[in-house]
């Protein structure tokens, strides 16, 4: 409360600040060679994801699509740096039907991802071979998902551990025609033993997961799972926290902790250090108002916060809870979100991926996406329709990758039963950024849990490496930061359960691969 | 919730083994599973908030009571009696007619029209229940037998949608938000209290002026005015909001319990009449009823609470009274926090309460003074059950929430259940057995 006091009479005083570059973004959809959909009936009225990774080497951003009924689709990257994006459709071994969401990890520190396949059915682990060919994960991982409406999922490597602890977050029970609220299936913890798997652990009790996210909300270095559960079809529900210590079951933050009592159609996760205060504020997407939040206390001792947040969705406007064009006043429905720093000016800007769930009439029909900048003051403002990307596609996921890798994140967006649409963003003017991807010997070869710190004027930019989050879909590879004016940056990595590397500067506008007890290598597409 | 169970397991086995007679669903079993669907939709569609959730029990039971009443020697029409409700279509008193076709058509039809704008899941659960019931109630009968049995149940459906639409309740847009109103200003009144834009004004200002059921108009039951709106020490109302306050600092785990028993949202429980309508199933299984008790019950509840809300939205918006968050933010503890949701609409009276003191009214007419009994109807959501020696006293439990909850002054509560007492006198004054 006090911080968010803090916050009100700061944004009641503070004088507006200079605003943000409107980026601009070009829809390349019909040049692009993209075309995928996200098929089926009211068993897909969820899920829709897409995954960003590297599965050719090359360095640029593969493109994996759920396909719904229709199976899942791999794209290989084939734009030049700064060029017009092009994709082609390649036979990779995914071509599954009932997929609902992808991400990326690399399971086997093998350098070549693997990927996470969500499914109506039994969600499937492939291993990545190289190449943007992928094959089912051998017998002797030990993975095994029983059949369900799969919906969520993230990754950590616990510490001490070889191989990734995964959650995965399900759904209704598909087979209830007549009362499927309260029928929300368990989701699984599934840990490692070894460099196999254990058998999957349920998480009782689950809510009809559509988000989950392994994250350092305290930075204590050992990860919780946050749960975003769709508040339509629990019953005793709320939103979880899942406190994680190794070797030990997990357990529940309480309301005594500070975690609050919320209730909302949870539908994604992003999470980003937005006051640079060194903990992630979490956006949480909903139907309607959609949150913001911050933790209610950072004690200035140096003590670990209580797992309390507020949300200053509201003060800070990123509520985004009705269209703000094409005239209709209906509430939205928000699924995936996600930060990226689109105009390079070091204030990571929210995209908010919306559309009705099916024909709801008390809900937008023609609902855009969400394109807020985050201003100097902390506060958001809505330019998706400026910038060009104000869909009225009914959209599920997306990612915010470099596709061209010329330092501006482009867009990607999935709609349901209507093909995939993608943006190359040509802003001019924009700042500097850095591009950096992290690899470690030994496992957790992209060190997932890591902390990326840069030092700027006005402080230290904090952002968590993490397997998870958005609406049924993630990336692997480049992480992009935002420099604004600055020609250089002193970057830091924080390594998962390890030591913090040593600050070094980098010149801005540049690709480095960054490693343990090594200098930064410098990196150049083709 | 044994009734709804019985008939959960019916219609399993009607579906699973393409059932023979004795695998029909019966009457009772019917009304039980369509109410567990119609509170399950309640909770799960977005303009039912819970005036427009008291009308769609109404409408429903009013229905199931006309079907049932045509076909029983002890029953009567409410036509003539509920205001504009004009005979329902006869029989035919040569044909034979099954009871189970007749009212599954009703209810099916019913549902289907009021829930109209539910999301995919209702969709889906709407229609395959009716698709499912429907096969399973005309199971063994001879087809003229099922046939014309399912056109009378459609046909007294019809005639009580068609009634239903010309209440001014008809048409919920924006879920009930107005896009304009005149939203007066000044000490005392109300002033939005939620962030989200939908609702910076007020929930159903017109509500009180629907066509009522069983009483006059939305005016037949006024209150007196709230304690004088002031902002110093020693007033009434100061001392009201310090009643709130302090109770909000030194709840009591006992007291929490009851706020979110009775906490009802819409969206995330079936809403406070549904929460009634789910007491009275369970009494009337205690009670083992029958089909005609089920029916006179179920529709004299809904017609009193529906009413209730109807009066109840008539003197909300004539006093258009603030929040105590409002007040005690501005006036007496800027941190205020209340334990619920305080809800979008003028303070008083309290709807729960007036919905509540005539549930417990027409409930204890009907099923007896001390009815003790159990209430499970949150159980599912992980509230366990609450113990009442009567109806009245979960009225007054229920109504008490909301200073526990934080959301009401003691006046709006106390005068809240007075009304709902005035309210419910008349749908008990209506004659339903010959």
């Amino acid at each position: 409360m006090r911080r968010l006091l803090l916050l009100a009479a700061f944004l009641a005083t503070a004088v507006r600040a200079e605003e943000p570059l409107v980026p601009r973004f070009v829809e390349e959809t019909a040049t692009a060679g993209l075309a995928s959909s996200y098929d089926g009936d009211w068993e897909y009225m969820v899920g829709g994801g897409v995954a960003a990774l590297d599965c050719s080497g090359d360095g640029f951003p593969d493109l994996a699509f759920a396909g719904g009924a229709s199976p899942a689709s791999l794209w290989r990257n084939r734009s030049t740096r700064g060029g017009p994006l092009r994709f082609l459709k390649v036979e990779s071994g995914i071509e599954i039907p009932a997929v609902t969401g992808a991400y990326p990890l690399d399971v086997d520190a093998d350098g070549r991802p693997d990927l996470m396949l969500l499914r109506q059915g039994e969600s499937r682990l492939l291993r990545g071979l190289g190449d943007c060919r992928f094959e089912p994960a051998p017998e002797g991982w030990g993975f095994r998902a029983p059949s369900a409406w799969s919906s969520a999922f993230s990754a950590t490597w616990e510490a001490g551990q070889d191989w990734p602890t995964l959650a995965l977050g399900t759904y209704i029970d598909p087979a209830e025609e007549f009362f499927p609220w309260g029928s929300c299936t368990d989701n699984l913890l599934v840990r490692p033993e070894g460099r196999h798997f254990a058998a999957p652990q349920p998480l009782k009790p689950s809510y009809c997961a559509l988000s989950l996210l392994f994250t350092d909300w305290d930075r204590s270095g050992t990860p919780s799972l946050r749960v975003s559960n769709d508040r339509e079809y629990y019953k005793g529900g709320q939103e979880q926290l899942w406190r994680l210590a190794p070797a030990a079951p997990p357990r529940l933050a309480t309301e005594a902790e500070g975690w609050a009592y919320l209730r909302i159609w949870g539908m994604g996760i992003a999470s980003r250090d937005l006051d640079l205060d060194g903990f992630p504020e979490y956006a949480l997407t909903s139907m309607a108002d959609n949150k913001l939040q911050t933790l209610v206390e950072v004690p200035a001792d140096g003590r670990r916060p209580r797992p309390a947040f507020v949300d200053v969705a509201f003060p800070r406007g990123a509520i985004a809870q009705r269209p703000y064009t094409g005239g209709d006043v209906r509430p939205s429905t928000a699924w995936h979100a996600e930060f990226a720093d689109v105009n390079n000016d070091a204030r990571p800007d929210l995209f908010i991926a919306k559309g009705n769930v099916d024909a709801m009439p008390d809900f937008a029909a023609k609902d855009p996406n969400n394109l807020l900048l985050l201003r100097a003051d902390g506060t958001f403002r809505e330019t998706g329709l400026e910038a060009g990307v104000a869909s009225m596609a009914t959209s599920r996921g997306a990612t915010l990758a470099d596709l061209n890798l010329d330092g501006l994140p482009d867009l990607v967006v999935t709609n349901r039963r209507a093909p995939a649409q993608v943006w190359r963003n040509v802003t001019a003017g924009t700042g500097h950024w850095l591009q950096l991807r992290l690899e470690q010997p030994g496992p957790n070869r992209d060190a997932i849990g890591a902390w990326i710190e840069m030092r700027l004027p006005d402080g230290v930019h904090a952002r968590e490496v993490t397997v998870g989050g958005g609406h049924a879909g993630g990336a692997l590879g480049w992480w992009h930061m935002g420099l604004g004016p600055e020609a250089a940056a002193e970057v830091r990595i924080l390594w998962p359960h390890g030591h913090a590397g040593p600050w070094e500067r980098l010149p801005a506008d540049g690709f480095f691969v960054l490693s343990p007890d090594a200098p930064a290598r410098p990196w150049q597409p083709g | 919730m044994k009734m709804l169970l019985r008939g959960l397991a019916t219609l399993a086995l009607s579906a699973g083994l393409a059932g023979g007679a004795e695998a029909r669903p019966g009457p009772v079993e019917l009304m039980d599973i369509n109410t567990r669907l119609a509170l399950e939709l309640v909770r799960h569609t977005p303009t039912t908030s819970p005036p427009v959730a008291s009308r769609a029990f109404a409408y429903l039971y009013v229905a199931a009571y006309e079907a049932v009443a045509g076909g029983s020697p002890d029953l009567l029409s409410l036509a003539g009696q509920l205001r504009d409700l004009d005979a329902p279509p006869l029989r035919d008193p040569a044909a034979a007619y099954d009871e189970a076709v007749v009212l599954e058509a009703a209810l099916s039809t019913v549902i289907a029209d009021l829930f109209a704008n539910t999301g995919p899941t209702g969709q889906r659960a709407m229609a395959r229940m009716a698709e499912r019931l429907g096969e399973a109630t005309a199971e063994g009968l001879p087809p003229e037998v099922a046939g014309r049995s399912r056109a009378q149940g459609e046909a007294v459906a019809r005639h009580v949608l068609a009634w239903a639409a010309g209440d001014g309740g008809a048409v919920v847009e924006n879920m009930g938000f107005p896009l304009a109103h005149d939203l007066a200003k000044g000490p005392g009144l109300w002033v939005p209290t939620s962030r989200i834009v939908q609702q910076q004004l007020p929930l159903l200002p017109d509500w009180g002026g629907n066509r009522t059921f069983a009483m006059p108009d939305g005016a037949a039951c006024p209150l007196p005015p709230p304690p004088a709106y002031s902002e110093a020490e020693g007033s009434a109302f100061m001392a009201e909001a310090r009643e709130v306050l302090e109770t909000r600092r030194t709840l009591t785990e006992e007291q929490r319990a009851i706020a979110r028993f009775w906490s009802d949202d819409p969206m995330l429980s079936p809403t406070p009449p549904g929460h009634w309508i789910a007491i009275a199933q369970q009494a009337l299984d205690a009670r083992d009823a029958d089909l005609d008790l089920r029916a006179e019950v179920l529709a004299r509840l809904s017609v009193a609470m529906a009413d209730a809300f109807i009066g109840c939205w008539h003197e909300k918006y004539r006093w258009n009274l603030l929040r105590p968050v409002t007040y005690i933010r501005d006036h007496l503890d800027p941190a205020f926090e209340p334990l619920l949701i305080t809800p979008p609409f003028p303070e008083y009276p309290s709807g729960h309460s007036t919905q509540s003191g005539a549930a417990a009214e027409v409930l204890t007419a009907l099923l007896g003074e001390g009815f003790a009994f159990a209430d499970r109807a949150h159980e599912e959501d992980g509230l366990p059950a609450r113990h009442f020696p009567s109806f009245r006293a979960a009225a007054e439990e229920a109504a008490l929430s909301r200073l526990h909850g934080g959301i009401h002054f003691r006046s709006a509560i106390e005068r809240g259940l007075d009304q709902g007492r005035c309210v419910a006198a008349h749908a008990i004054a209506l004659r339903m057995r010959r």
